[in-house]
């Protein structure tokens, strides 16, 4: 029985190859995306759940009451994880964690790697499991270092790498560490992520020894393991009292300058963070708020795809059906049931389905590489390989063969004997269910398509935002070298000044944008001025920076070429100005740590942050031999590819063993939309193979449709119509199909659109015309598939449709 | 008696309107009869053949067949009687396109989950008496339409039914064809096959033993 069924099914299938071919090309390329994408999305959503104590750790950080509301904090001084511990309960463990760049040695190699100061409670917290040497106390001693696998390979290839010495440059000196441990490498789905571990206490000078004891400098994360008897929010109550304590000074000056508290009265709060959230989490707007809605959408996107692509295996099946109703009379005569009968058109549907499922994996595992590349993830088959969720994957699948394949098969078995005897299908109820799953087929062609639109423009409205600085001809490069940066700088600038297309360089402790090195840090000071507290960014900058940059000048003069003599001066932005309020702005002072700067100029307004964010206040300092990691160089239009390639070839010359990471700041900028345009290029992939399965769908359609048709046609061109009326006759009910698909999309696409170009204060809007460009290209891309059909339909002979009958 | 017909109506509801397809008919079968149903177009002998073979049913009367009443059964146990004696014969033959010749005779009895060995053997008996072994790998539309029509009956006969319903089964056919066949059903009725054939041709009506003419869904002559 099984083999009668599987040989008819394979002849019936090759009899209707056209069908066939067009399912199973649609059903794995939809397969096959779906399965990239859910990927993606699985292992985005799979993010720091690797820690056994997962449920139990949390970052801390505060809401801080500011003048213009809720600010988070993540930074916490040094004194402050160990006081929590010990004034609080509920802190089982608790480590303080700062990720920084570590320069280091070992023989004559020097490598730049990601380091991470933190307290030994670490290894206890987080399972990154030790395994080789010390794994006990890998970091209780200041002289240790543990290295991840990955890492040792890197500095000691094949040797043995515990008990070995390494150097890491501090403080402009190369202090010596045992390698203690070696630490398995971790999944990439871990927000924490470092080469080598060291002791919270070897850093450097200005991190740690400064800040000893001090609760005002604030520059590490802390992330602890909550007690199982208490609850996150019970545990952010307690610390009430811990924070009136230790945050007197800011409370009261909160409380005098009019500050607005939080809904429970505190101006302080201390918050836990669950780690899983960590990396969904957005620090930038105010109260913390975890998004998922990436990983959502795109798992979102790969449904919708295999949607489309079942409906259009459901209607073909059912529309191809009217041609079996003799065989399926046939067979009912002969003594099938409807259970035999189900089950002979399911397995039908079975077999195309597991065709298409292996293809779709095959053509996954043939992506898989350009699919990583194209969207920065190192998501791979990994993430889909836990038993539960194979089950899942499994279960859902079966679910989609089910619906898909078991709907048509059972309307099928379904039928009357006699009816189908004949040949006659009973209502045209049928094709209301069509005609609906057609149209939300376009709908959500049409909603992806101007989603992409609207994105694309945000996009490059972004890109090419003036954001008040000069971003096309200035080169940025940080120091990555061992010298200290003033040196350095003045290095670069002996080389690079007399070049003709050089016009001016600086330099500066914070970058714009993103740079190849890809780190980057904020400083943000708060003071006293006149009564009130202060909040302003700070930059520390070097001779030329407001020229370099093209930055405008409003008021008063820029930084001297004498650097020196304008120590305790200060340049202000517009936002600085207006918060300081002052009628005469030049020549105001400001008081920080007993010296007092003045204001020698103000600046307009430049976007030195991504565009989700208003322009904050900002100071612009002159201190001397403070960091100045990043260099900027300005350069003349003509050749930009020439200029680049001398500074590269100074810097080479300047620090041979250093990497040149230098790149055009509005480089910098396209790196700050990454996530953007990994969200542009998802759903643009996925619009453009949802209408693609649309139109396969649409395509098989107006075939059957013209070929159950062909009589009426032929009698319709006896009678006198022209080629062109009756092509509109077939035509005009598929294009009213998308045209209320349009109606349907468009206020879906243009809430959803509004609702997400609210996270940006600068933004695109809202314009009709990309929506009816995506509802253009949906009809024009319809039309184009039914024309051939229709058209070939509209011009045959009737004599020969005729002659059938 | 085979079967025996009560008073036995068809009336169908359309567009409002009642029309009687079949008017309250008596008839009674027995073993062994090889009966022609006669009429004009629209008089009902197809709905009658259907509605003795069980797809369609009788609306008002009796019908009994083999002692059983059969308006009484659940829709499986009439399915299950005549999957179990009665075999159908088409006009457009209805053989299965996608299958050889072997495999259309062999489907019956698939449906009736005869093993594998058994099959092979009654299929082999059966191609082996109609001639048609050397067609066995064919599909049906490789051969004529006499041919087809032997294909068609073959597989009515491989269930061993004790009755054969024919709708018009030379319909489609030449006068050389048709004799065939109907020489065909003339050995089986002689074999023990109860038939009933519904045709409009006085040729074919002459092999079977007793003649029914229907007009307007009535019986006129017996």
């Amino acid at each position: 029985m099984i083999r009668n069924y599987f040989k008819i099914a394979l002849r019936n299938l090759w009899k209707n190859r056209t069908f066939t071919l067009l399912n199973i090309i649609g059903l794995t390329a939809a397969f096959g995306v779906a399965i990239l994408l859910a990927m993606f999305s699985i292992f985005q959503l799979s993010f720091d759940r690797f820690h056994e104590k997962e449920d139990q750790l949390y970052q801390v950080y505060s809401e801080d009451s500011a003048a213009d509301g809720i600010e988070a904090n993540t930074s916490k001084s040094e004194p402050f994880a160990a006081a929590l511990q010990d004034e609080t309960t509920g802190v089982e463990k608790i480590t303080r964690y700062n990720g920084s760049g570590v320069l280091l040695g070992y023989q004559d190699k020097e490598l730049w790697m990601n380091g991470a100061y933190v307290d030994p409670d670490f290894f206890d917290m987080f399972s990154f499991p030790i395994i080789k040497g010390d794994s006990e106390n890998p970091i209780s001693s200041e002289t240790s270092i543990a290295i991840t696998e990955r890492a040792a390979k890197r500095i000691f290839g094949d040797e043995n790498a515990v008990g070995q010495t390494v150097t890491v440059l501090r403080d402009e000196k190369e202090v010596p560490f045992t390698v203690s441990a070696i630490v398995e490498d971790f999944p990439n789905t871990s927000s924490i992520g470092f080469d080598v571990l060291l002791n919270f206490k070897s850093q450097g000078k200005h991190a740690y020894e400064r800040a000893i004891g001090r609760w005002d400098i604030e520059n590490h994360n802390v992330y602890m393991q909550l007690s199982k008897s208490i609850t996150a929010s019970q545990f952010e109550k307690s610390t009430i009292d811990f924070t009136l304590l230790h945050y007197k000074d800011e409370i009261d000056s909160a409380k005098r300058d009019g500050v607005q508290p939080n809904a429970e009265g505190n101006y302080r709060q201390i918050k836990l963070l669950p780690l899983a959230d960590i990396s969904f989490a957005n620090f930038n707007q105010g109260i913390v708020s975890v998004n998922r809605t990436m990983p959502y959408l795109v798992l979102g996107i790969a449904m919708l795809i295999l949607f489309i692509a079942c409906v259009n295996f459901i209607n073909m099946s059912i529309a191809k059906s009217a041609q079996r109703l003799r065989e399926i009379g046939m067979r009912k005569t002969l003594g099938a049931n409807k259970k035999q009968l189900f089950f002979q058109f399911w397995g039908e549907s079975v077999l195309v389905f597991l065709l298409s499922i292996s293809l779709g994996i095959l053509m996954a595992t043939l992506l898989l590489p350009w699919f990583q590349t194209l969207f920065s993830t190192e998501a791979s088959f990994e993430a889909l390989l836990s038993p539960s969720l194979l089950f899942v994957l499994i279960l859902s699948v079966l679910a989609i063969t089910l619906i898909a394949g078991g709907y048509p098969a059972f309307l099928m078995s379904r039928l009357g004997t006699i009816q189908s005897l004949k040949g006659k299908l009973e209502a045209s109820g049928k094709n209301r269910l069509r005609n609906s799953l057609m149209v939300v087929q376009f709908s959500i062609a049409i909603l992806l398509i101007s989603g992409t639109l609207v994105l694309w423009n945000q996009v490059d409205f972004m890109r090419t935002k003036d954001l008040g600085y000069n971003k096309e001809q200035v080169i940025a490069f940080p120091l990555n070298g061992k010298r200290n940066d003033q040196q350095a700088l003045q290095l670069v600038r002996d080389a690079l000044q007399d070049k003709t297309n050089i016009v001016s360089i600086s330099a500066s402790n914070n970058i714009l944008g993103i740079g190849k090195d890809r780190s980057r840090t904020t400083s943000v000071l708060g003071f006293d001025y006149k009564g009130r507290g202060v909040e302003t960014h700070m930059l520390v900058v070097d001779a030329d920076y407001i020229e370099t940059l093209d930055l405008s000048l409003i008021l008063g003069r820029s930084f001297r070429k004498n650097l020196a003599s304008d120590s305790l001066s200060v340049i202000i932005n517009e936002s600085m100005a207006k918060q300081l309020n002052e009628e005469q702005i030049l020549n105001s002072k400001i008081n920080l740590d007993d010296k007092s700067f003045t204001i020698v100029g103000v600046i307009k307004d430049f976007n030195f942050q991504e565009l989700d964010q208003n322009i904050a206040p900002m100071s612009l300092f002159a201190l001397p031999n403070w960091n100045l990691r990043n260099v900027y160089v300005k350069v003349t239009p003509q050749n930009l590819e020439q200029a680049y390639n001398d500074v590269k070839a100074a810097w080479k010359i300047i620090e041979p063993n250093a990497e040149f990471q230098g790149s055009f700041l509005n480089e910098n900028i396209d790196r700050t939309l990454s996530n953007e345009r990994t969200m542009i290029t998802m759903i643009g992939s996925g619009s453009v193979l949802a209408i693609i399965l649309s139109c396969i769908g649409l395509f098989a359609m107006s075939m059957l449709i013209v070929s159950q048709r062909r009589k009426e046609i032929g009698v319709r061109k006896i009678v006198g119509a022209s080629v062109s009326a009756i092509t509109v006759l077939l035509t005009k009910d598929f294009l009213k199909l998308v045209v209320l698909a349009f109606l349907i999309a468009t206020p879906i696409a243009w809430w959803a659109m509004n609702k997400w170009l609210q996270n940006y204060v600068y933004r695109i809007d809202l314009d009709i015309w990309m929506f009816l460009m995506a509802g253009g290209i949906s009809v024009l891309i319809a039309m184009l598939t039914i024309a051939g059909k229709t058209i070939k339909a509209a011009t045959s002979n009737p004599v020969n449709s005729l002659r059938t009958e | 008696m085979l079967l025996e017909l009560n008073n036995a109506s068809r009336i169908i509801k359309s567009g409002g309107k009642k029309i009687t397809l079949l008017d309250d008919i008596n008839l009674t079968v027995e073993e062994g009869e090889f009966i022609s149903l006669m009429g004009p177009s629209g008089s009902g002998k197809s709905t009658l053949l259907n509605c003795i073979g069980m797809l369609d049913n009788f609306t008002e009367g009796n019908y009994q067949f083999l002692d059983e009443l059969v308006e009484q059964m659940k829709e499986k146990q009439r399915a299950k009687l005549y999957k179990e004696y009665i075999g159908f014969v088409f006009q457009a033959y209805h053989l299965i396109d996608e299958l050889t010749v072997y495999e259309n005779i062999e489907t019956p009895l698939l449906y009736k989950s005869i093993k594998s060995s058994e099959r092979k053997a009654l299929v082999g008996d059966i191609l082996d008496r109609f001639n048609i072994v050397g067609k066995k790998d064919l599909f049906p539309t490789q051969l004529s339409g006499g041919q087809q029509q032997l294909v068609g009956i073959a597989r009515a006969l491989i269930g061993k039914p004790k009755l054969i319903l024919a709708d018009e089964p030379t319909g489609n056919l030449n006068s050389k064809q048709s004799e065939e066949i109907m020489q065909l059903f003339s050995t089986l009725n002689k074999e023990g096959v109860t038939i009933i054939q519904a045709t409009h041709s006085e040729t074919n009506a002459s092999y079977g033993s007793r003649i029914i003419n229907l007009l307007d869904g009535s019986i006129v002559t017996d």
